[in-house]
């Protein structure tokens, strides 16, 4: 019962993350929502989802921008400011490195193969689904 | 070694009305809604704050690998309820049941007392089952 109560402590910080990823948050925000010190929640968090959650916010906000780049025609800047930050240079270094190419290269390439822009390529989905609904 | 699944795929009738039931009716969060060459539509979805598991709602249509009969067949099959989209678990099966109940799911088991829980059976609007588990 104890584990089952620290583990609906530790899920409120992450559906707090969840639902607020696109402002901006730091890790004492996440932990006064689970009500555990932002250390104890750090490790917690870690043990649980074998991610931290700065990991967490990190990968929402780069799929959400990965999206956006690809299906909406805003800007880099916008995009990032939708995703929730603030430095256009913190944003587009992250996206770098967590993608292997900068913002717009990204949203080049994937346009490039697409047939239509704001049409996802099908590299863009799992090549499973890919073949058995395109037959590529 | 396997970590996790990803996604996993239920078969609907109608993208556009599976979306509107699972989103406004299960509460679910959209993951993917994008249009791939070839026309065909990636829609995924999730239960709000867990998407490790996304159910892929894809309709069966004449393509590579269905062929126009082969299609057919499996929509008259969801129709009949031959597949499942999966076991949704609840903290309160006897809550969530009469929430969904009130929204208009169709259920065909009432919460019920099983070995590992208590275990609701209801309908998705294109008629395959789910299991709605508290643990």
């Amino acid at each position: 019962m104890a584990t089952n109560y620290k583990f609906k402590k530790v899920k409120a910080g992450r559906d707090h993350i969840a639902d607020n990823f696109h402002n901006a948050l730091s890790l004492s925000d996440m932990a006064k929502h689970a009500h555990i010190s932002p250390y104890h929640f750090l490790r917690v968090f870690r043990d649980t989802y074998g991610e931290t959650p700065n990991e967490f916010l990190i990968r929402l906000r780069v799929t959400h921008a990965k999206k956006l780049l690809i299906t909406e025609n805003h800007s880099v800047s916008e995009i990032c400011e939708h995703v929730g930050y603030s430095s256009l240079g913190s944003f587009s270094s992250l996206f770098l490195k967590q993608t292997g190419m900068a913002p717009t290269l990204y949203r080049r390439k994937l346009w490039a193969l697409s047939a239509e822009p704001f049409c996802f390529p099908s590299q863009a989905i799992p090549a499973c689904y890919a073949y058995h609904f395109l037959g590529k | 070694m396997i970590t996790s699944i990803a996604h996993a795929t239920i078969y609907v009738l109608n993208q556009d009305e599976a979306l509107d039931f699972y989103k406004n009716k299960l509460g679910f969060e959209v993951g993917d809604d994008m249009k791939v060459e070839g026309g065909f539509r990636w829609l995924t979805v999730y239960p709000k704050s867990n998407s490790q598991l996304q159910l892929v709602l894809a309709e069966p249509k004449e393509g590579p690998m269905f062929n126009k009969e082969a299609a057919e067949k499996i929509r008259s099959l969801i129709t009949e309820g031959a597949f499942g989209a999966g076991v949704f678990e609840t903290e309160n099966c006897q809550q969530t049941y009469e929430e969904l109940v009130a929204k208009g799911v169709e259920f065909i088991q009432p919460p019920t007392e099983q070995l590992y829980g208590v275990e609701a059976m209801g309908l998705d609007n294109s008629g395959n089952w789910f299991s709605l588990v508290q643990r």
